[in-house]
This record gives C-alpha cells, sequence and structure tokens, in this order.
C-alpha cells in the first residue's frame, strides 16, 4: 500500500508545473473559502454579541403572551407582574445552562431640556445586573467598541443618585447635553431661557433632563434624571432615541412594578433553542401564559436573523462558485493526465491491475494533491487573516452608527467542513475524469496510445 | 357615447347627489368658515378674556375607569390646566403658551415641553381639556349642511395650519342657528376616523353683559369600536383677571 502511495507522489511530481498549477487552484479557493468564513463566523458572533448582550436581549427572552409584538401598544396588559417575573427566573436559573437572568422594562416617551422635547425609546435595566451584562467575556471579545459607552460610566456606578440615565449619541446631541454628569461635577440645575441667545451654553451648564410619558393608567408623568454616560446606538434608528435607565426610575415614570421581559443569557449559545423549548414546557405547566423567543428568531430581531440568512445565501453562492472552479480545474488536469499516461494505464492492466486499481491509483494522487493544497490554502488564509487582524480594519457594519472593529475569527469547525467539502468534491472530479478511461479494454489502451 | 346620451345619465347623477344629505352643498350665503370657528371657539372657551372653570375627565377604558379633575384658567391664547385629583397628581400642571405646551409637576427641576396630541387620559388629548382655538389652529372649509339631533348644522373641513395642533384633520359640525360646535370626527392625515365626539351646552357664560351657551360635556368615543369612551365635563365658567404671570413657564417652576 506504500508502494502505491509512492507511485501517485512520483507521478504527481513528474508533471510538477500541471500539480503546481492545479495545486494553486485548489489552494488559493480553500484559502479564499476560509477566510470567507472567518468573516462569516466573526460577523455572527459580532451580530449575537450585539443582540444578546449588547442590546439586552439575551438568548432567550420571555414575554407575556403574544407580548412581542403588542406590549408596546397596550404595555399595561403585556407586562410581567412581579410575581411572574420571580416564576420566570426561576424556572429559568434552576436551569444550569443558565448563567444570568434579568428583567428588563421597554418604553417609550419624550425626553426634555426645558426648552424642548425629543422622543425617546427606553430600555430599563438593573444597573447590578446590567453591569455584568455587558462586561461579559463575550462582549469584550467581540463588541468592546459597541458596549463601551462613547462618554462617561456605567449606570451601575451612580448608586446614589437620582435617576442616573444614559442617551444614545444622536440623543444627547439633539438635546444638547454635551457635558455629562461627571463633566458638571453636580453643578445646581438652573432654569433655561429658551429665548436666550446662549441657550446651547445654557443647556451644556448641567446634565439634568425630564422624562415624560403616559402612565400604565393614561396619566402624565415626569421625572428628573442625570446624564451619566452617551453611548453609541444599538442600530442607526435608535441613535437619535435610544435610551438607558435604571428599572426603578422607569417604573416610576411610568407607575408600575411590571416588566415588559425576563432575559435569560446562556453559558453556551448552541444551548439557546433547547434551553427555549424547556423552559417553555416549564412554565406552561406552572400555568403562566407567555411566549419565549430565542435570540435568532426572526420576530425578535430582525436584523440579525435577516443579515444571517442573506449572508448564509452568499456563503453558499461562493462555496459553489469556488467549487466549480476548482473541480473543473482538477477535472482539466486529471484528463490531461490520463490521456498522456494512456500507455501505463495500459500496461499496469495488463501486468494484472484491474479498473478499480487504475481509479484508486489516480485517487491517491488526487487526494495527496488536495491534501497539500488544502495546507498551502490554509496556512495562506491563516497568513491573511491575522495581517488583517493585525491592521486592525475599522469598517461601517450595515445598520450600526459609527465604525466597528472587524476581527476575523477562523474556527476549526468552519476550517474541516469546507476541507471535507473541498476534498470530496476534487476527489469526485477526478473519479468522474478517471472513468471512462478505465473502462476501455486494455488492447485499446495501448493502441491509442501508440497511435 | 355620445353628448346627447350622456347628459341624462349625468343629470340623473347630480339630481342623486343633490338629494343626499351628507352631501348636501352649502346654501348661498352661509357664513365665512373662520366667523363660524370664530363663535362654536367661544362656546369652548377661546376667549380674548379671562375665564376659569373647572373640568372633569372620567375614561371608561378596558372595564376600567379612571377619574381626573382640573381646574382651567384660560386668556386669549395662553391657558393653564391644574390638575386637582386624584391626590397624587394634585398640583401637577400644563400650560398651553400659544401652541406650545408645557408640562410641570411638584419637585421637577424643569418644564416639559409636550404635545398637544399627547393623550392626557383616555380617549381625551391634553389639547381637549382647555380652550378650543380651532379659528386659529385650522383652515376651514364648510362643505355641506347636515342635521345633527334634529338641528340643522354646517360640515366644515379643518385642515390643521402648524403641527402643534391637537388633530391633523377634524369633520366639525356646526350648528346653523346656535353657531355651536355639535360634533366631531378626528382625522388622521390620511383621512382615517381616530375618534368621534360629540357636545353639550348646558352652562352660561357672562361676559361684558352678553351672556352665551358654554359647553358642559364632551363625550369622544374610538373611532375602533373598542367601547373606550372618555366624557369631559366642564363645569360652569367664571369671568376672571388672570396674571400674565401665572402663564409664564419660567414663573410655574421657581
Amino acid at each position: 500500500m506504500k508502494g502505491a502511495w509512492r507511485l501517485a507522489a512520483r507521478d504527481l511530481a513528474r508533471n510538477g508545473r500541471r500539480t503546481a498549477a492545479t495545486g494553486l487552484a485548489v489552494a488559493l479557493g480553500f484559502a479564499a473559502l476560509v477566510v470567507l468564513g472567518a468573516y462569516g463566523t466573526a460577523a455572527e458572533r459580532f451580530l449575537r454579541a450585539n443582540a444578546v448582550y449588547v442590546q439586552r436581549g439575551g438568548h432567550v427572552m420571555v414575554f407575556r403572551e403574544g407580548g412581542l409584538r403588542k406590549a408596546a401598544l397596550d404595555p399595561a396588559r403585556y407586562q410581567l407582574r412581579p410575581s411572574e417575573q420571580r416564576a420566570i427566573r426561576a424556572a429559568l436559573e434552576a436551569d444550569p445552562r443558565v448563567e444570568l437572568t434579568a428583567p428588563f422594562l421597554r418604553g417609550m416617551g419624550l425626553a426634555g431640556n426645558g426648552c424642548q422635547s425629543m422622543p425617546f425609546v427606553a430600555l430599563g435595566v438593573d444597573p447590578a445586573l446590567d453591569r455584568r451584562i455587558i462586561e461579559h467575556p463575550e462582549v469584550l471579545a467581540t463588541v468592546p467598541d459597541l458596549a463601551r459607552p462613547l462618554r462617561g460610566r456605567a449606570l451601575g456606578d451612580y448608586p446614589g443618585s437620582e435617576g442616573p440615565i444614559g442617551l444614545a449619541g444622536g440623543l444627547a446631541r439633539l438635546l444638547g447635553k454635551t457635558r455629562l454628569h461627571d463633566d458638571v461635577g453636580g453643578a445646581p440645575v438652573s432654569p433655561v431661557r429658551c429665548d436666550a441667545p446662549e441657550l446651547a451654553v445654557q443647556l451644556a451648564r448641567d446634565a439634568n433632563v425630564q422624562l415624560a410619558a403616559s402612565t400604565y393608567d393614561g396619566a402624565l408623568s415626569a421625572v428628573d434624571a442625570e446624564v451619566v454616560q452617551v453611548f453609541r446606538g444599538t442600530s442607526r434608528e435608535t441613535e437619535d432615541a435610544l435610551l438607558l435607565a435604571p428599572l426603578d426610575l422607569l417604573q416610576r415614570l411610568y407607575d408600575t412594578d411590571g416588566v415588559t421581559y425576563v432575559a435569560a443569557f446562556l453559558r453556551d449559545a448552541r444551548d439557546t433553542h433547547a434551553v427555549a423549548a424547556d423552559v417553555a414546557r416549564r412554565l406552561q405547566a406552572a400555568g403562566l401564559r407567555v411566549s419565549v423567543h430565542t435570540f435568532d428568531d426572526f420576530a425578535a430581531n430582525p436584523f440579525y436573523a435577516g443579515t444571517m440568512d442573506f449572508f448564509r445565501g452568499m456563503t453558499l453562492f461562493i462555496l459553489v462558485l469556488v467549487l466549480a472552479v476548482a473541480s473543473l480545474a482538477m477535472l482539466n488536469a486529471t484528463t490531461l493526465n490520463v490521456v498522456e499516461r494512456m500507455r501505463e494505464i495500459g500496461t499496469l492492466r495488463a501486468i494484472g491491475y484491474r479498473r478499480r486499481d487504475v481509479r484508486r491509483q489516480f485517487l491517491r494522487e488526487a487526494a495527496i494533491l488536495a491534501a497539500f493544497a488544502l495546507c498551502a490554502g490554509l496556512l495562506l488564509a491563516l497568513a491573511a487573516i491575522a495581517a488583517f487582524n493585525g491592521a486592525h480594519v475599522m469598517i461601517a457594519a450595515p445598520g450600526i452608527p459609527g465604525e466597528v472593529w472587524i476581527f476575523l475569527s477562523p474556527t476549526a469547525g468552519v476550517i474541516v467542513g469546507f476541507a471535507i467539502v473541498f476534498v470530496t468534491a476534487l476527489l469526485a472530479a477526478t473519479a468522474l475524469a478517471v472513468r471512462r478511461f478505465a473502462r476501455r479494454r486494455v488492447a485499446d489502451l495501448l493502441v491509442t496510445a501508440a497511435g | 357615447m355620445t353628448a346627447a346620451r350622456t347628459e341624462p345619465i349625468m343629470s340623473a347623477l347630480l339630481v342623486t347627489l343633490l338629494l343626499l344629505p351628507g352631501a348636501a352643498a352649502p346654501a348661498a350665503g352661509a357664513p365665512s368658515p373662520d366667523a363660524l370657528l370664530r363663535d362654536s371657539d367661544r362656546a369652548r372657551g377661546g376667549l380674548e378674556e379671562g375665564v376659569t372653570w373647572d373640568v372633569e375627565v372620567e375614561a371608561r377604558e378596558g372595564g376600567n375607569v379612571t377619574r381626573r379633575a382640573f381646574l382651567v384658567k384660560a386668556r386669549g391664547d395662553d391657558a393653564l390646566a391644574e390638575a386637582l385629583s386624584p391626590p397624587r397628581h394634585k398640583g401637577e400642571v400644563i400650560l398651553f403658551n400659544d401652541r406650545t405646551m408645557w408640562f410641570v409637576k411638584p419637585g421637577l427641576r424643569k418644564p416639559v415641553s409636550i404635545s398637544a396630541r399627547q393623550r392626557l387620559s383616555g380617549e381625551a388629548a391634553n389639547g381637549d381639556i382647555t380652550s378650543t382655538r380651532y379659528a386659529r389652529d385650522y383652515e376651514g372649509t364648510v362643505t355641506g349642511e347636515e342635521d345633527v339631533d334634529g338641528e340643522p348644522a354646517f360640515t366644515l373641513e379643518l385642515k390643521a395650519r402648524a403641527r402643534s395642533a391637537t388633530y391633523d384633520r377634524i369633520r366639525y359640525w356646526i350648528s346653523k342657528r346656535r353657531h355651536l360646535g355639535l360634533k366631531a370626527e378626528f382625522l388622521s392625515v390620511g383621512g382615517d376616523v381616530l375618534k368621534r365626539a360629540t357636545f353639550e351646552y348646558g352652562n352660561r357664560a357672562s361676559l361684558r353683559g352678553t351672556t352665551f351657551e358654554f359647553v358642559s360635556r364632551m363625550t369622544i368615543r374610538d373611532a375602533a369600536a373598542s367601547g373606550n369612551v372618555t366624557v369631559l365635563t366642564f363645569g360652569p365658567p367664571r369671568a376672571e383677571r388672570h396674571s400674565p404671570a401665572i402663564f409664564n413657564v419660567n414663573d410655574l417652576v421657581r
């Protein structure tokens, strides 16, 4: 058997230029796919970390039944009351795959600076739990730029302050809040003359804003708040409206003790669907009418789901294209090889080689070529990825304000997967090329070669 | 088709349209829309003189009933509505400075600029509880005549002159004889009816020696047939001198 492999290697070396050209085509194609796979993995991790941690959706979200779509229109009806929150969190935390659970309150209203008001979309968080979410190792490894405030500190750093809030950069600009609580050093809040020529200076004197909204029973309500951080909006649409506030502040504003949803953050994202199914079953058995969503559910995260669907389609298209080119190169090289070696094939058949043995010999050559080419392609891809990551490339990611660092992360699973697909395609191309000639009679092979 | 053949059809269509009660054209010599709106505004608080009244808002939504009471002080383009009850809302103030609205509550460090369209309670928007200035805020067109509960009325189409108006479009029925708003449909920009309101005038106001009817009840129903109803009950208006300072937002938060 060893001799057969040695013979195959020698045959490849005999026509070094053709072997090198075919190998190069395969190597480049494989390298391109590995880089694409690394980009896909990075993009998926980036979008997932954005959806799960930065947007605080969690891997699994539990709403009151129908709450995902209807809570914004009828928040009082679709809120989760304290007893329900406790039951949901207990059911989730009983699962060892769940790392952390947290309640969140979504709401809308107007943020005012004493002169004008801007509509806001708020997310109420538990500041202590929020720190764990936003400083999660997955966040720091994947989306540190998105999670870190552009200015200021975490809400949890102001336990004694009344109403510490964060504003998305666009909303802070619209409200003229250019200085934060730490910048003004607790300066007293002074009245604003809205018709004064130096209005911008007056607005920047303090970090105080007012949040106004309708309570869940329909009354007008307002609370004071201090801007302690400015963060980057999680999407272009929310850059001018997003507001992060302590849960108790928003509950006071809306005059409720309810929340919109409870999120579970898992130790391993691959357990998402299993955990969601288990908790849905348990909560249903407990008589709670809830709906459970996962981060990759289109209804819960259309941006993540839509982008990933598009990316999968694009990757499949490129994979087919690259495989077709590599397979055709292999088919062409093997066909030429076989035509040139007809006499050799005839001789081998004459001394007792069966058709199967001839086919296997060519497949051995293809396997050796593929192995070398894939190794070369992998090295090339890893070098390109290292160079790309070293260059610290910032890109304007679709749907996300500002620029983000794109870090390619090749994974063994993706590399092995592409390698298997590649080797299979190359061997199939070789088998196809050899098949017709291997079927010929020995005499025909020798005569055709001599002629 | 020839002109001779189409003429009888067109005539029949014209006669049919003229006979339709909802599409009746305004009679020749109908008052101008602005005059009608000014007169009807007066009975809903749109006065140049200082006037004060109480208003109770009872909202029925999905089986829940909430009640709130306000004291409203108005003068010209300014108005101030102070919450009287329930106790936890006492002292809250909605201030109308011309077309700008402010919300102030005890303890709040700065006033909040709010919208007249924002929901106050139930189906009532902030702009519904205070003085009505349709002549100022809307451009009106008399589109026909129609009876409302047996009372002949002009129908008007009102279009907001500015985005600060409480509604984008209003279909308004004004009594021909009394020049009072009898019925209104509040429409979206696209023309969908959002809410319907009826008005009653059981109050009397006396100003500068003139006594006139004044709104006593406004009933607002959700057009989506949800059964949600909000009733605004207005107390008798009192002529009062209001200092300009009470309508100054900077004085309110001090």
